[in-house]
């Protein structure tokens, strides 16, 4: 209302100097009207003057003698006339004639007034305009000047930038999430077609992150209330029990469509498909190991993984987002050496990332030097954990190859898929892990069962080519699966794993 | 510093007042032309309804000189002429003036901020 205010008077100051302004304009060509109202009634008493004046042949007149005498005299030649022309020229003329140049010399004296009358009707309807905003602006008159408190001021500058770009990718409930943010911001502006694109897209995807860290903020509280309550108690249930409260608390937005978001909000998805993982969880039992088996329902068979724990135990495991694995296996981590990893699962940094990459020795996380190289061999007790590096990653994939090949059967189809599964071809990591859960998954299917899955939707690929590649890690096969979609970034973590 | 700036600015204003006379010169010349216009064109207009039987003067000083009526109207044109001239030369002269002027009152306000800046300065110091 102040602002409102302050506009107003500074309005008003404006308002008012352009009155003034507009007042000298008319004033000015009132006088000038004036003047040349006068010369026109000095012509036409000269035309009337010599109109009478050949009438007689002289006139009895008193002569003026200086400033001050008179003297009686004669006027002669009363048809003779010099007229001046202008710019010291004169032209003797009889009176007729300068009766034409006075007319001539009328119009165009009648032009100027023609002129100078348009000119102050002009500015006097300006005048009146201005008087009426001044008592608009100033809240007098009748007429009330309809403004919106909504930054009005500001529309002239940013016009364009008061307007939320929707993204066409995003979704509905974070965009009403986010409508409603900038709602807040500009009243009435915020729901508009985008056209501040650049900068909105990236608020846009800030505020998403934030919501979704806000819910995994509240999935991981109860997952803590029940880690803590279940630390010292089984693992097995507990981590089920945990899984089924985290089932029933991981909201099912995000449930398959993540793939198309991911490269929108990677970091952000992550603890909700983490979430939403744990849901999917069975409480199947461990095979050869007391940790649980991981069952995802979004794949269509169950994998057999091998989790590079030192102890050569194979678990089931399918994963579709590789922060669904690393947070459960952080979870699980956590799980044995008590600490409360959910902070981890909320990624909103690159050091977050780092914080995740922890190699977890002797019940100790310790951080890794880098994120982008594989464990070191010596800790490795996988038969196959040779490999650290992307280059070697090619050499899977040219395993992974000559192993689809064998498939005579589905060569072609297995070819595809290789192709595609090849970068699942992660090394393993050989670390010697007594805990749990490594990090490394390794993929094992049979071949033939994998094949038919072929066709079918993506999270089906990744079964094919694990039963070739015994040695090959195949980490995440989702985010292969489409590798526009996954960030290098990921795919270097992959290969960590 | 700021006495330094202070210097500057003052040279730089009447640099601009200098300019800004300049300016209002050429302008009311150019005005003085315009009018001068005006009345030739009369001028001309009514030599043209006058015929050769007419004498035409013209007023040199304090004489009253006789003039041919072509001879005056020739002349007539020829200072027409000569004022449409004068009053393009003194039109780009304006805007040439005014360009420079803009120049100087962006100079001057840099100057003026600066000076200002100091002025803070000096204060905070103070």
């Amino acid at each position: 209302m102040a602002e409102k205010g302050k506009m107003n008077v500074e309005h008003l100051d404006g308002v008012v100097r352009l009155r003034e302004e507009h007042q000298k304009v008319v004033k000015d060509c009132e006088s000038r009207i004036l003047h040349w109202n006068k010369v026109s009634g000095d012509y036409e008493a000269l035309n009337d003057r010599l109109k009478t004046l050949p009438d007689q042949l002289s006139y009895d007149i008193m002569v003026p003698f200086g400033p001050l005498a008179f003297m009686p005299g004669k006027l002669v030649h009363t048809n003779e006339v010099t007229a001046l022309l202008g710019d010291n020229w004169f032209a003797k003329c009889s009176a007729k004639q300068a009766q034409k140049i006075v007319d001539h010399r009328m119009k165009y004296v009648k032009s100027e007034l023609n002129d100078l009358s348009k000119t102050v009707k002009n500015f006097e309807a300006r005048v009146g305009l201005v008087k009426d905003l001044e008592t608009i602006s100033s809240s007098k008159g009748d007429y009330v000047d309809i403004r919106e408190d909504t930054g009005n001021g500001d529309i002239a500058v940013t016009k364009g930038q008061q307007r939320i770009a929707h993204k066409p990718n995003s979704k509905p409930k974070l965009d009403a999430v986010l409508d409603l943010k900038e709602g807040e911001e500009n009243e009435g502006e915020g729901g508009d077609g985008g056209s501040r694109k650049g900068t909105s897209t990236e608020e846009e995807l800030w505020a998403r992150l934030d919501e979704l860290e806000k819910l995994e903020e509240q999935q991981d509280e109860r997952d803590r209330l029940s880690y803590n309550a279940d630390m010292n108690g089984e693992d097995t249930s507990s981590f089920s029990s945990e899984e089924e409260k985290e089932g029933d608390a991981a909201p099912p937005v995000n449930g398959l469509s993540l793939k198309p978001s991911w490269t929108s909000a990677p970091h952000s998805k992550a603890p909700p498909s983490s979430d939403r993982k744990a849901e999917e969880d069975d409480d199947e039992e461990e095979e050869g190991s007391c940790l649980p088996t991981i069952f995802f329902s979004h794949t269509i068979e169950p994998k057999k993984v091998r989790i590079n724990t030192g102890k050569n135990t194979m678990f089931k495991f399918s994963e579709r987002k590789e922060q669904k694995e690393h947070s459960k296996r952080k979870k699980k981590n956590g799980h044995n050496n008590g600490l409360s990893h959910h902070e981890l699962h909320k990624i909103t940094t690159p050091v977050d990332i780092y914080r995740l990459f922890v190699d977890v020795k002797n019940g100790e996380p310790v951080p890794r030097k880098s994120i982008l190289k594989s464990r070191s061999r010596e800790n490795s007790v996988c038969s196959d954990t040779s490999e650290s590096s992307a280059a070697d990653f090619e050499e899977r994939r040219m395993i992974g190859r000559s192993f689809s090949h064998d498939d005579t059967t589905h060569s072609d189809t297995s070819d595809g898929i290789t192709e595609e599964e090849s970068p699942t071809a992660v090394p393993l990591h050989p670390d010697s892990r007594f805990e749990a859960f490594s990090g490394t998954v390794v993929e094992k299917d049979p071949m033939p069962s994998a094949v038919p899955h072929l066709t079918i939707a993506p999270p089906a690929l990744p079964t094919i080519l694990e039963r070739k590649q015994e040695e090959v890690a195949p980490d995440v096969a989702p985010p292969q699966q489409a590798p526009k979609r996954v960030s290098k970034f990921k795919a270097a973590r992959l290969q960590q794993m | 510093m700021a006495e330094a700036i202070q210097k500057k600015l003052k040279a730089e204003v009447e640099k601009y007042t200098q300019m800004q006379k300049d300016v209002s010169k050429s302008m009311s010349a150019r005005q003085k032309l315009e009018t001068q216009l005006a009345e030739n064109n009369i001028v001309k207009e009514e030599l043209d309804l006058l015929d050769t039987t007419n004498t035409v003067f013209k007023l040199i000083g304090p004489v009253l000189v006789k003039q041919d009526l072509d001879e005056a109207k020739a002349t007539v044109t020829k200072r027409l002429e000569y004022i449409n001239g004068e009053i393009q030369r003194y039109e780009t002269l304006l805007k040439d003036l005014e360009k420079k002027s803009e120049q100087h009152r962006e100079v001057l306000s840099s100057l003026q901020q600066e000076y200002q800046r100091a002025q803070g300065l000096a204060v905070g110091k103070v």
